[in-house]
């Protein structure tokens, strides 16, 4: 019974990172139909931004985060700029929403993956890079008879606040209703006056903070940071996204979760190395039995 | 206020609009009528800048406006309450009300509440699940919130019951008494020729008539083709 708990707590807690991530796509997809498959990378660079300030100034952990945050910001402005702003130079919803331009950013996003991967091998080093053992999330919480590190509980509590500032962003904001005017119907929001083209980039910049928070705090959690760790997470959260139906936050956050723990308790069944088989297990189920999603029946965007 | 000449529109291998002139006096109403695949709207999206013109003049207050970006032309003072509405379905109405007033957000809202009483009972539904002539209501009031001085109003009575048609012109009427030009384009000649100063038939891509509201509602050629033949008095 304890295990049950312990895993509960593990696999939420890794929910909650595929969330972060699966965030960055289900936005960007909503605003233009398109999946960004350089977004693994976007919590790649996350991480090793993260290893670069630590070595650098040994910041608390807090003063870390943000400056991750930033990072993964200005990362997604780049992307934006180089992989998806090119291909739009029509400016009617019917190309910024067409197949020519999913099929031209699939491309553009998955080179430009490519590239950054790269590069990093290119300046670290394909290896492990380690995290000083001081600043790594595994320092044992005993809850009674559970116990658990306190990574868990960081990471758990740095996404929910993640995703109550976003859900504050998207209500309350004229970025964030921006965004949401744009997914929900592009040309009414050239009607009231929203600028498209900067309202896709912010949902660039909300989507990539968030994943390149979660690359760290995942670095941080495992004390492993490599080229390829983006990798897993993006399909996982790629899978939620999937599973909730493509454009809808709440669908994808309660998918990610699903997924997280699902994982976390597989292992008590069979072998850890068949963990990997839950997500696509997922995908395979949703696809053939919701094929619009299971919180995609009502088409609720974003 | 509006002053559009020679304008012209090309889509692919299409001459949409060819030579529209065209023009919008301060606290004038006028009305383009015109069988459906005209222009009409083709016409309407090139003013806001959702097309980009291939030839031609559009000046606002003097101000050439032909191919700015749309938030730029909506910044300037010229809203549009759009053919097929175009709200946010899936936001709530009030969050539809912030989009359209801008940087202003819900300054406007009582003044634009006391026109559209009616939204103002459903201001946290969701905007998808109002009515057809709440969703046209909420339309062009989505549009006022931005303060503009020109509207453009692009087929406000589609789709509507007859008394709900009457409600909207009457709105329309007094929008302009409230201060503002309107440009409205409409298949509904007889509504329109009647609450508009000046009115244009449109054929083919251009301005075919133009003249008083009164004097086209009054022409025997307008009468046959756009009210169904009978002239009214």
């Amino acid at each position: 019974m304890d295990y049950y708990l312990q895993q509960l707590v593990i696999g939420l807690s890794l929910g909650m990172v595929y969330a972060l991530v699966a965030i960055g796509f289900t936005l960007i997809f909503g605003v233009l139909n398109v999946v960004n498959f350089a977004h693994g990378e976007v919590y790649t660079i996350g991480a090793y931004a993260g290893l670069f300030v630590v070595a650098a100034w040994a910041p608390p952990l807090a003063a870390l985060l943000l400056a991750v945050l930033a990072v993964g910001a200005l990362t997604g402005v780049g992307l934006e700029r180089l992989a998806f702003r090119p291909f739009r130079r029509f400016t009617d919803e019917a190309s910024l929403k067409s197949r020519a331009m999913r099929e031209a950013t699939l491309m553009s996003s998955l080179a430009l993956s490519i590239i950054a991967r790269e590069a990093i091998e290119l300046i670290y080093g394909s290896q492990f890079q380690t995290v000083p053992l001081k600043l790594l999330l595994n320092e044992p919480i005993r809850l009674g008879p559970v116990t658990i590190v306190n990574g868990d509980v960081i990471i758990f509590v740095t996404a929910l606040a993640m995703l109550l500032a976003l859900q504050f962003v998207l209500t309350r904001t004229r970025v964030g209703l921006s965004i949401r005017a744009v997914s929900n119907n592009a040309l009414g929001a050239r009607y009231v006056g929203v600028d498209v083209d900067r309202t896709i980039a912010w949902t660039f910049v909300v989507g990539s903070a968030m994943g390149a928070v979660a690359g760290i705090l995942v670095g941080l959690y495992y004390g492993a940071i490599f080229p390829s760790m983006g990798f897993n997470p993006g399909v996982k959260a790629f899978v939620a996204m999937v599973m909730g139906g493509l454009s809808s936050i709440p669908g994808a956050v309660i998918c990610a979760l699903i997924i997280g723990v699902a994982e976390a308790l597989s292992t008590i069944f069979v072998a850890s190395v068949w963990q990997e088989l839950v997500a696509y297990a997922f995908l395979i189920v949703t696809l053939i039995f919701f094929p619009r999603g299971i919180f995609g029946g009502a088409r609720e965007r974003v | 206020m509006l002053e559009i000449a020679g304008l012209r529109v090309v889509m692919g291998a299409q001459e949409i609009l060819r030579g529209v002139d065209l023009t919008v006096g301060a606290g004038e109403i006028v009305a383009v009528v015109g069988a459906n695949g005209v222009g009409k709207t083709t016409l309407m999206r090139a003013i806001s800048g959702v097309y980009r013109p291939s030839g031609g003049q559009i000046r606002f207050e003097g101000a050439d406006i032909a191919g700015l970006a749309s938030h730029r032309i909506v910044a300037r003072g010229l809203s549009q309450a759009p053919e097929g509405r175009q709200i946010f379905s899936s936001m709530s109405v009030r969050e539809n009300l912030v989009l359209g007033g801008g940087p202003h957000g819900l300054a406007e809202l009582d003044r634009v509440l006391a026109l559209f009483p009616l939204l103002g009972e459903r201001m946290s539904q969701n905007a998808g699940s109002l009515s057809g002539g709440e969703q046209q209501m909420l339309c062009i009031a989505r549009a006022l919130m931005r303060r503009p001085r020109l509207l453009l109003l692009d087929e406000p009575s589609l789709g509507l019951a007859p008394k709900l048609i009457r409600i909207i012109f009457d709105l329309v009427a007094s929008i302009r008494a409230a201060g503002l030009s309107i440009l409205l384009v409409e298949q509904n000649a007889r509504g329109a020729l009647k609450i508009a100063d000046r009115a244009a038939v449109m054929e083919g891509g251009r301005i075919a008539l133009a003249g008083r509201a009164a004097d086209l509602a009054a022409d025997r050629r307008v009468a046959e083709t756009y009210l169904g033949g009978h002239v009214e008095a």
